[in-house]
Formats: structure tokens, C-alpha cells, sequence
């Protein structure tokens, strides 16, 4: 009948102690309890009105009932608004979350701060009937800029209530010692066992978070003074891949400020002043270090990648920039995997090697150190493109194994691969610079060997326009025999064993363009290419 | 015959009942019974022959379907109504919701409470929009004896509700109810309401503001205190009077014009018993007063016409040092003449980190002082003068250099901004300045009013006489006086040099929610949560007038400053501007979307402000409003919305407080809420 039920009443009769309240008494209570309630919200809406605001609170009430004369239910008067929960197994029993409050807890808290005092602003609000575009007023349509300084003033000590203050960083000593420490074991003693054990600890030590945007700061800034200094510079990228070795610290904020001294250790026109200094060796390590930054980052930051591959492929395609800073791009590209290479070097390497023929000839250019250079820019091609030709052609398994083929296809996986060819991509490898052996892990994932990402393994079938275009251009008439060789061994063999399959035809395109492209890589390496070819393949296509 | 009826009725009654033994007895008895009548002579059938006994069972065996009777013949009335011709539909619409209301409780009082929840809830919606804050009260009525207890409810039953309705409506409405048989409505109808038949055409549709008002008072009362004559002229001997008597020579004014002001004093006099007894004397003169402020614009000294009646004043007012009144009529001289076409500029004092705790604010004159009342109690002055030196620069140093070698920030001027005041227990509600700024007056929930200096920064006085929470109290225009309105159903006048009040005036039949002084000083008007506003006169204590209209609690007042209209806000954001000789309102001004915490007219009344909670400030146009009526009072006016001049949004900032200093610039405050 009325919106409290008899059992309300029950409740609260029996939580007063009172056990034997008649049903009767219940039900007539309930109307009156009712009604009472309804009479004092609406003294409570009075006392609302009256404290000019147009939302209830619980002072309100509290109001509401002094004014009957009943003690007001102490308790609720605490600002924030009050959280129900819902007891468990009722649908509509709702209780106010009371949490346990330590008392020592309380008295040990440090005071809060103390609020805000009140204050009293003045500003025009109209001035003859037109309002002021100024922050105070609500904003007009045309929000012009303030009138004069007094408006920004008092806007700054006004509106903003919670004023933000300065945070203060505080570092403990231990930790500033330790900063001290290795920041001094990188300038000066970078060879000594000393900096491998800091570089260890870096790799490893939880607890260095705090120190993280001091490092940055400390590369950045020894990076852009040191770049005479090749020792330094590559202690310094040590302790970049440490830091981001280490899996407690969360080194995303701080990638912006990281990343250009790691690329300028990339493609820095001179890294080190003393012909001794190996800046090659600096710049394939730190080639590594950003593929890995991009593995890792790209796939938070999107235009990481994008971002770096237009950094790399400028100094690429710049004929200006030196043969140093060319070589280190190509390794950065490299590094980023096969389809980089693929979609950037390969279509520009034509024009390119046309540039870098007369600098690798001894009776054009004169100078050693210029030609052991342009050498050493086309070995790192020859790789690159090696490399590139070497994972297109590995998707082509042994004819014998067509159907493990389309299985691998289907699933679009990289687990599944033939043992055979993998051992002997491991032969061929040999030829590759050390530090890539370093990078090969266990034998199950034949990618990893060759190239960082894997990921971009999945997608490498689709065929790239580039390629097909340079293939027919240069190639020479003898090419489309062996295309057509190649073509129709595959026909014979896929028809054998497949009979329409949906994937034929990609696979024939593939296929095409892989041919395309190993016979103008041909035409520009040599023989020097072929060592990259594995064998079941190379016996196809020759 | 008549027997048989009843045995019927008895029969019928056991079956419905269910008491099947009984009715099994009862026909056995009776069996034997008629038995026994052959035999006997037919004496025991004379016992009960009583016809009017037969009706009573025969009712008596309906009982149980009233209720049903009740929603039957409403809903019947309704669909009536709904489905009757345009042009007596609104008239007819008005006789349902005082049908609804007490089908409802009549149900309430014969106990069938379930019933009349059904009831009450099949038909709310159609009063929702018009009578929601009746339809609140009233839902909570849940037993006989809540319907006696509840004073709103208990008024309604026991008066008559009065419907003004053409002759023809009437005639319609009676022939339905008479051919339907629907007796239970024309029962109610005869009952609780009055016809005020007219003859002619049905009022139009448009003219709403003769809705029907639920009071609680009976409305013969109002009409009979609304008969009493009123004298709404301003002052004679005021300063604006003297500025424009004497013009330049002020000093020495007093005694030169000694005998001259005699003789007008008659005339004023006259004029001013005419213009209280009918208002349509007076229509000549506002016409003279718009005359007249045409041409003041240039001069003050084109002042043949006074403009308005003049009166004695009925109290002793206090005497206005020379220095002052030189200040005064300084700032008059000064004033900016204010018109739909030149509108005001308008400072607003934002308060801020007040921690939702500022319960009222209030400007000095000059708009030198801004103070705030709290809820944890404490009255914090701040003076802006000192305050805002760079920020209002010019504009404040002009309106207070008159006043501001009076003011002492106090001890505390170097850390905290304000004058902190504290003495009273309880959430401050109101506070309200003395005309000269010197004094300021508050009231609280502890049920005290007390007096301040501003000057010595101490609590003067505590004035105790409430015996609820204090809402409002408002400083009478020239000081020294002071009215305050409560929870206890009074409003009370005191004055500063007593402790006990002068008058108290009961008649409110709920809180007393606002106060406001006339103009001079002969009467106030109160606010109150029964949706009316009183008129009473001071030297009495009598209501004067009763304005009926509001739906719901009035929030604030202000008076014109010519004394002829009066405006009143309510909680839904409707404002209303009275004519206080008639006792009707004028216009009703809608826009507001939500409470009206305050309301202004500038100095020379051709412009009300109002500041709402829905954070805005209206300016209003009242010299086109209320000529209007003027020309067309015979209600043909659609055309008699008050015009609302511009409206000015806040960023966020209730507006709590407005003032229009003596040179008719606008003074606002409000409290920055952070989401509104």
C-alpha cells in the first residue's frame, strides 16, 4: 500500500529491540511512516532553497529534522555522496559501504592540505547591456582574445580552483650515487670488466626507474657533444640497449628523447676522429638497436617505424650525403627486416649501384679510404638484397613437399618450415657479419636468423610491383627463358600435385617475381648474390 | 411489499459477503418466521418499514464499489472535457483538477487508501505539469488523519475553490452531470466549488494567469482584504523629491521651502488617497510620470508633474545626517538613465572555493560591500573597494569615495581578504545592509537576528524573537528599521534600538520565505511557501493584500521604486509583477528555467533585473509591460509578457545577489560551482 513495506517496519521495530510487533501494528505504521518521510524532504527541500542551492544534501535533512525537533542522524554529513552496495543475493537490498578505518592510520596521516579560502572575484559582466568577451563571462560564440592583462591576472588566481603545485623529484641517495657511478664508468672507462657488470646490472636491476630520464638526458646530451669520441659513443649505446634489456623499467616516455642520439650513432657523417676507430661495427650494433626499438615500440607507436624508414631512406637516396652515412642507412633498413629492403632498397638499387660502381674502381676513384668505403656500402647491399632474395626464395619449399607448403601458406604461420633448407641457409650464413651469427637462437624459428622482424614474415607474399617493373627493364634477353623454365617446371610440378588450388595463381606470381628480381639482383651482384640462394631453389631457377 | 425488499437486500448482502451459514440461518429463520406470520397477525412487519432505512442498506450493499464509482464518474468527466468543444475546453479543463483533488480525498477520508493511491496515480499525469508541487504534498496522504493534520490539505477541504467560467460552460458542465447521472461529481462540484458565472463569451485561452490556484486561505478573504485601500505613493520629503524640488540650492532647502511644501503636501495628499482607492485615477497620473521621464532625462529641475502620489510617512523615520544626504543627492544627480534602449552595465562578484558552503550575499548600496553568509555559520564582509582597487578600478573608487574614509578593513587586513563575523549558531540564511553601509543585519537558523557594525567590525545586538530558523530579513529603505521573516509562519518588524519586535504579522498559512520593504516605508511584503505574497501594512499590522498566482514557494521580492508595482520570483523561475492598488498581476515573466534568487528594479523602475539559479541574469523591459495593460486592461492581452530585454549568462555562477546602486549600476553576485 504505501511505497515502505510491513517488514521495513518489522526491521527496524525488532533493531530497537522491540520482538513482538503485531502485523497489524506493522501495516498501520507503514502509511504514517510514509508520510512522515514525504513531510520531511519537503522540509529539507525548504532548507535547500534557502541555503540557495538546487541540489539535496545530507545537511539538508539534518536541517529538516531540527526543525521538528528530532535529533539529526549523524554520520552522513561527510561531502562526498554516499555509495550503495548491493547485498549479495538480494536484487533490491542496498546497504551504505562502510570501511573499517584504522584509527592509527588516521592519527599518523599527515594533515590534509588546508582548502582554499573563500574569495570574492569582480569582473564586468555586462558593460551597457554587452558582455565582455573575457574568460570570466560564459563564452561567447566569438571568443576574442582577453582585452588587457588585468583579465589574465585575475584569471590565473581565480577560476582554476585546484591550483597544481610543482612536483618535486625526489631521488634517493643511493640512487644518485649509482647514476654518478656509471655515468663516469661510460665517460672515461668503458673497456674495463667494470662497465660489462654496470651494463649487467643496468640490463637487470629493478628500482632503476627513477634514473631513467636522467639517463636519457645523459645520452642525449653526450651523444650530441661526444661525437668525436667512438669509445664513448658506443658505451653510451650499450647502455641504451641495457636500459631497454631491462624489464623493469618503462622506457616508452622517454623513446622520443632516446631515439634521435641512437639514429645519429646510425648515420652520423663521422663517428670517431682516429682511423682506427671501427664506426662500422658502432653502426651495425646500433642498426640492430633501433630494429629492435622498433619491434618493440612499434606497435605503440605507429609512426615509429614510418618515421624511421623516411629518416633512413633520405640519407639513403641523398647522393650527397657520404658513403658513411649511406652504409649506416642501408644497415638500419636491413635490420628492419626483408620487406624494408624489399620495398625501399630494391626498387632504387638500380640507379644506386650506377653511382657507386665508379667509387669501388680503383682508377676512378683514388683514394683508398673513399673506395674501401664504397666497398664496404656494397657489401652491405650485397646483404641486404642477399638477405631479401634469400627469405623470398625460402618460402618455396622443395617441389616434394607441396602440400606441407599449402598448409603453410594457409595458416599464414612461420613454425612450419623444412629443416633441410634451414640447415642450409645456416652455411650460407657464414658469410654474414658476426654479430648477426650472435643474433641466431634456436633452430625452430629460421627466421629470426636472418632477420629481426618476425612479424612481417605473415604478409611477405604479397608481390611488390616495384620489382616487376625493374625486371622487365633490365633484363636482357636471355632472362624470359629461364622465367619461362622456371615457370613451366613449377606448372608441371603444382599440377601434379595440386589440382586447383585458390593459391596456385599467387604462387605463380610469387614466383614470377621472385625470378624477375633474382635476375636483375643478377645482373647488379654477380655471382656474389648466388651464395644466398639456397640450394633446391637455386637448382630451380638456374 | 417493503419486506420483501429488505430480505432481499439481506440476502443479497450475505451472498456478496460470502457468509453462507449465515444466509443459510437467515433463510431458514425467515422460513420460519413467515410461517409464524401466517399464522400470527402481521405485527413485527410494522417495525421496520422505515423507507430511509431500506436506502441506507441499499448503500450499504454498494460500499464496496465507491471507489469504482469514483474513478468511473471522473474518468467519465475527463473524457467530457477532453472531448468538448475548443472554445469551453480550457474553462471546463479548470473545474477538473478540483474534482481530481477531492475525489481523491474524499476517497483518503472513507478509507479506501489503496484505492485512492489507484486513483491518484491514473490521473496525476494530467496536473503534473500545472500543480506538480500540490500533486507532492498531497501524495504523501496516506490516512484519514494525515488529511486533517496537513494544514494544505485540511484548508482545501474546508474552503471552496473559486472558477470564474462563462455562462454557457456552466450551463453545459450541469446538463452533462445531470443527464449522466454522475452524482458523486456534482457532488463534489457543489461542494468545493464556487462558479463565479459571467456572462458572455468563454475567457480566452491565453489569459492563464486566472489558473486555478490551490491555496489554502479561502479566496472570498483575499478578495475581501484586496478591497482594503492602499496608499502605494512614495515618501513625501524624500530626497529624490527634494533633488528635484530644489535642484542646485540644497543646503539651505529646508527652510525656504517650508510653506510651499505645505500647500502641495495637500495636494500630494489627495492625489495619493485617489490613487489607492482606484486604479484607474492613477492611470493618469503613470501617464504624467512617463511624460515626466521623458523630459528628466535632461533636466531635474522639469518637474511641474510630480510623478507620483506622495505620502506621510506612517513611522518615525530616522533623520539622514546632511553629509549623507549631500553624498545622495550626489549620486542621484548622477544617475544614469536607464531605458530598453541604454541598458546597464552590470559587475558581478564571483565568490569562490566557498566549498558549496555560501548560503546568501548581499551588496551594500554603493556595491562596496559584498557579504556572504555560510552555512558553517559564519557573515564574511569583504570590502571591495580595498578588495578590487586595480581590478574595478575607477568605476568602485567613484561609488564609494563618499563613503570609504567611514571603512576600517579591520586587524585581520593583511592575510585574509574579508571581515570574518561570527556569533551565530546556525547556517546563515540572510543578510541585508543598512542604506548607508555602516550597518548589516543577518539571520540565521538559530532563530536570532543579529546587528553588526561594519565600521567597528563587532556584533551590536541579537534580536530574539523567532522562535524557527530566520529566512530572510531585509533593512527598510532609510535605515534603522527592519523586517524578518521565519519558518514560524511570521514576519516581524523591528526596529535597531529594541530587542523586541514592533509588530509581528501572522497569516501565512506556511513559511514566511521573503521579505521586502515598500518603498515608503508604510508597508511589507512577505513571500511564503504557500504561493502567495502578502501586502501588510506596518502601523497596523494588517494584511493589506493577498496576490494569488504563484505555483509554487515565492523566493524573492522587490518593489518599484515609483511603489506602484511590486515583483515576485518563485522556485519554478516564473516571475510575476503585481499592481499593488488592484491586487492583480500584471505580467507573468517566463523564462527562467529555474529558481529566482533575486530581483532589482533600477532606480527610476523602468528595468528589473533578476538572477536565477539557472545562471543567468534577465533584464527586463517594465515601462513596455506594464503600459500594455494600461491601454487594454479588459484582458484582450496576449500582448502583456513582460519583455525581456537581454539576458546575460554567467560561466557557471548561480546568481545569488543583485543590486542597483543609487547611480544605477548593476551589481551581481554569485558562486562559482564547478558543475552546473
Amino acid at each position: 500500500m504505501s511505497i515502505v513495506p510491513k517488514e521495513t517496519i518489522e526491521v527496524i521495530a525488532q533493531s530497537i529491540g522491540i520482538n513482538n510487533l503485531s502485523p497489524d501494528v506493522a501495516l498501520a505504521l507503514a502509511p504514517d511512516v510514509e508520510y512522515r518521510m514525504r513531510e520531511i524532504m519537503q522540509e529539507a527541500v525548504k532548507c535547500m532553497r534557502h541555503s540557495k542551492r538546487t541540489t539535496l544534501t545530507a545537511e539538508d535533512v539534518d536541517g529538516a529534522l531540527n526543525l521538528r525537533n528530532v535529533e539529526p542522524i549523524y554520520g552522513f554529513a561527510s561531502g562526498g555522496p554516499l555509495r550503495f552496495k548491493r547485498a549479495i543475493g538480494h536484487r533490491d537490498l542496498f546497504y551504505i559501504d562502510d570501511k573499517d578505518v584504522d584509527l592509527k592510520d588516521v592519527i599518523e596521516a599527515p594533515l590534509p592540505k588546508a582548502p582554499l579560502d573563500a574569495a570574492i572575484l569582480c569582473h564586468w559582466l555586462a558593460i551597457e547591456g554587452v558582455q565582455p568577451a573575457i574568460p570570466e563571462n560564459a563564452s561567447v560564440e566569438v571568443i576574442t582574445a582577453p582585452s588587457n592583462v588585468k583579465d589574465h591576472e585575475q584569471k590565473d588566481d581565480g577560476l582554476p580552483v585546484d591550483i597544481k603545485l610543482p612536483v618535486k623529484h625526489i631521488l634517493s641517495r643511493e640512487l644518485q650515487l649509482y647514476f654518478d657511478k656509471i655515468t663516469e664508468l661510460t665517460m672515461s672507462r668503458s673497456d674495463s670488466v667494470l662497465f660489462k657488470q654496470a651494463l649487467v646490472s643496468l640490463a637487470t636491476d629493478s628500482g632503476l626507474h627513477p634514473l631513467v630520464p636522467y639517463f636519457t638526458y645523459f645520452i642525449a646530451d653526450e651523444v650530441s657533444h661526444g661525437l668525436s669520441d667512438y669509445s664513448l659513443l658506443f658505451a653510451l649505446m650499450r647502455v641504451v640497449r641495457s636500459l631497454l634489456q631491462n624489464p623493469h623499467i618503462h622506457i616508452e616516455p622517454y623513446l622520443h628523447q632516446l631515439m634521435p642520439s641512437v639514429v645519429t650513432c646510425l648515420v652520423a657523417k663521422r663517428l670517431g676522429n682516429r682511423f682506427a676507430d671501427d664506426h662500422w661495427e658502432l653502426r651495425d650494433f646500433t642498426a640492430n638497436l633501433v630494429a629492435s626499438i622498433c619491434k618493440r615500440f612499434g606497435h605503440v607507436y605507429n609512426n615509429l617505424q614510418t618515421r624511421l624508414t623516411k629518416t633512413l631512406l633520405n640519407a639513403f637516396l641523398d647522393p650527397k650525403r657520404s658513403l658513411t652515412q649511406q652504409y649506416g642507412a642501408i644497415q638500419g633498413l636491413a635490420a628492419l627486416g626483408p620487406n624494408v629492403v624489399r620495398i625501399l632498397i630494391l626498387p632504387n638499387l638500380e640507379p644506386y649501384m650506377r653511382l657507386l660502381e665508379p667509387e669501388m674502381l680503383l682508377e676512378k676513384q683514388k683514394n683508398e679510404m673513399k673506395r674501401n668505403e664504397a666497398w664496404r656500402v656494397y657489401g652491405a647491399l650485397l646483404h641486404a638484397a642477399g638477405q631479401c632474395i634469400y627469405d623470398l626464395l625460402k618460402m618455396f619449399p622443395p617441389l616434394t613437399s607441396l602440400p606441407a607448403h599449402a598448409v603453410w601458406r594457409s595458416n599464414a604461420r612461420v613454425t612450419t618450415t623444412v629443416p633441410n633448407k634451414r640447415k642450409e641457409s645456416m652455411e650460407h650464413l657464414g658469410e654474414q657479419p658476426p654479430h648477426k651469427k650472435t643474433a641466431t637462437d634456436g633452430p625452430i624459428l629460421p627466421v629470426f636468423t636472418n632477420s629481426s622482424p618476425s612479424h612481417m614474415e605473415g604478409i611477405s607474399v604479397v608481390p611488390v610491383p616495384g620489382d616487376s617493373n625493374i625486371g622487365p627493364s633490365s633484363s636482357s634477353g636471355q632472362t624470359p627463358n629461364e622465367i619461362v623454365d622456371g615457370r613451366g617446371k613449377r606448372d608441371k610440378g603444382d599440377k601434379q600435385a595440386l589440382k586447383k588450388s585458390a593459391l596456385l595463381n599467387q604462387i605463380w606470381k610469387n614466383d614470377l617475381d621472385s625470378g624477375h628480381l633474382l635476375v636483375s639482383l643478377l645482373e647488379l651482384f654477380g655471382e656474389g648474390i648466388l651464395s644466398f640462394i639456397p640450394a633446391p631453389e637455386m637448382s630451380l631457377f638456374l | 411489499m417493503e419486506e420483501d425488499q429488505l430480505e432481499k437486500f439481506v440476502v443479497a448482502y450475505l451472498k456478496k459477503k460470502g457468509f453462507k451459514q449465515a444466509e443459510h440461518a437467515f433463510q431458514e429463520e425467515l422460513q420460519q418466521h413467515q410461517s409464524k406470520n401466517n399464522s400470527s397477525s402481521s405485527i413485527s412487519t410494522n417495525s421496520i418499514t422505515d423507507p430511509d432505512f431500506a436506502k441506507h442498506l441499499l448503500s450499504f450493499s454498494e460500499f464496496e464499489s465507491v471507489v469504482a464509482r469514483y474513478q468511473d464518474g471522473y474518468s467519465k468527466l475527463r473524457s467530457w472535457t477532453y472531448s468538448s468543444l475548443d472554445l469551453y475546453k480550457h474553462e471546463l479543463l479548470r473545474v477538473l483538477y478540483p474534482v481530481f483533488i477531492h475525489c481523491f480525498m474524499d476517497l483518503v477520508v472513507k478509507g479506501h487508501i489503496q484505492g485512492a493511491r489507484t486513483f491518484f496515480n491514473s490521473f496525476r499525469e494530467d496536473h503534473e505539469m500545472m500543480h506538480s508541487r500540490d500533486l507532492q504534498k498531497l501524495e504523501g496522504v496516506l490516512s484519514p488523519s494525515h488529511l486533517e493534520e496537513m494544514e494544505f490539505a485540511h484548508s482545501l477541504r474546508h474552503s471552496k475553490v473559486k472558477i470564474k467560467i462563462c455562462q454557457y460552460t456552466y450551463e453545459l458542465l450541469l446538463q452533462y452531470l445531470h443527464k449522466t447521472q454522475l452524482t458523486i461529481m456534482l457532488g463534489i462540484i457543489n461542494e468545493h466549488i464556487n462558479f463565479q458565472v459571467s456572462p458572455g463569451q468563454p475567457i480566452s485561452i491565453s489569459d492563464d494567469t486566472e489558473v486555478v490556484t490551490l491555496i489554502g486561505s479561502s479566496q472570498d478573504e483575499a478578495t475581501q482584504i484586496n478591497q482594503k485601500e492602499i496608499q502605494w505613493g512614495l515618501l513625501e520629503d524624500s530626497l529624490e523629491e527634494r533633488l528635484e524640488k530644489s535642484g542646485v540650492l540644497l543646503s539651505d532647502s529646508e527652510k525656504a521651502e517650508g510653506e510651499t511644501k505645505e500647500g502641495e503636501l495637500d495636494e500630494n495628499k489627495k492625489r495619493s488617497v485617489e490613487g489607492g482607492k482606484q486604479g484607474t485615477s492613477t492611470k493618469k497620473l503613470k501617464k504624467d510620470k512617463a511624460a515626466s521621464a521623458m523630459g528628466k532625462t535632461g533636466r531635474p529641475e522639469a518637474n511641474a508633474v510630480i510623478t507620483a502620489p506622495r505620502v506621510k510617512p506612517e513611522l518615525a523615520l530616522p533623520v539622514i545626517s546632511t553629509e549623507v544626504e549631500k553624498s545622495i543627492l550626489e549620486d542621484l544627480r548622477n544617475r544614469v538613465q536607464l531605458s530598453s534602449v541604454s541598458l546597464p552595465s552590470v559587475n558581478f562578484y564571483t565568490f569562490i572555493n566557498t566549498h558549496n558552503g555560501l548560503n546568501c550575499s548581499s551588496i551594500s548600496h554603493d556595491g562596496s560591500l559584498v557579504a556572504g553568509g555560510f552555512s558553517d555559520s559564519s557573515l564574511k564582509v569583504w570590502d571591495m573597494a580595498k578588495l578590487g582597487q586595480e581590478a574595478v578600478g575607477s568605476v568602485l573608487q567613484g561609488e564609494n569615495d563618499t563613503t570609504s574614509s567611514e571603512y576600517v578593513l579591520g586587524s585581520n587586513g593583511g592575510k585574509r581578504s574579508y571581515t570574518l563575523f561570527q556569533g551565530h549558531s546556525g547556517p546563515v540564511y540572510s543578510a541585508t545592509f543598512s542604506p548607508l553601509g555602516d550597518f548589516l543585519l543577518s539571520s540565521s537558523a538559530d532563530s536570532t537576528v543579529r546587528l553588526w557594525s561594519t565600521t567597528m567590525n563587532a556584533n551590536l545586538v541579537c534580536y530574539k524573537g523567532h522562535n524557527y530558523p530566520v529566512w530572510d530579513v531585509q533593512f527598510s529603505p532609510l535605515g534603522h528599521y527592519f523586517a524578518s521573516a521565519s519558518h514560524d509562519r511570521t514576519a516581524r518588524i523591528w526596529s535597531m534600538d529594541r530587542i523586541q519586535p514592533l509588530r509581528i504579522m501572522a497569516g501565512h498559512l506556511s513559511d514566511v520565505d521573503c521579505v521586502q520593504w515598500h518603498v515608503n516605508c508604510n508597508y511589507i511584503a512577505t513571500g511564503s511557501s504557500d504561493k502567495t505574497v502578502r501586502l501588510w501594512d506596518v502601523q497596523s499590522g494588517e494584511c493589506v493584500r493577498i496576490f494569488i498566482g504563484h505555483r509554487s514557494m515565492v523566493l524573492s521580492l522587490a518593489m518599484s521604486s515609483d511603489g506602484r508595482y511590486m515583483a515576485s520570483g518563485d522556485e519554478d523561475g516564473a516571475i510575476m509583477m503585481w499592481d499593488l492598488s488592484s491586487g492583480r498581476c500584471v505580467t507573468p515573466l517566463m523564462g527562467h528555467t529555474s529558481c529566482v534568487w533575486s530581483l532589482a528594479f533600477s532606480c527610476e523602475g523602468s528595468l528589473l533585473a533578476s538572477g536565477s539559479a539557472d545562471c543567468t541574469v534577465k533584464l527586463w523591459d517594465v515601462t513596455a509591460s506594464t503600459k500594455v495593460p494600461k491601454t487594454e486592461e479588459n484582458k484582450s492581452g496576449n500582448t502583456n509578457r513582460l519583455r525581456s530585454l537581454r539576458t546575460l549568462p554567467t560561466k557557471s555562477s548561480p546568481v545569488y545577489a543583485l543590486r542597483f546602486s543609487r547611480r544605477n549600476l548593476l551589481f551581481a553576485a554569485g558562486v562559482l560551482s564547478k558543475s552546473v
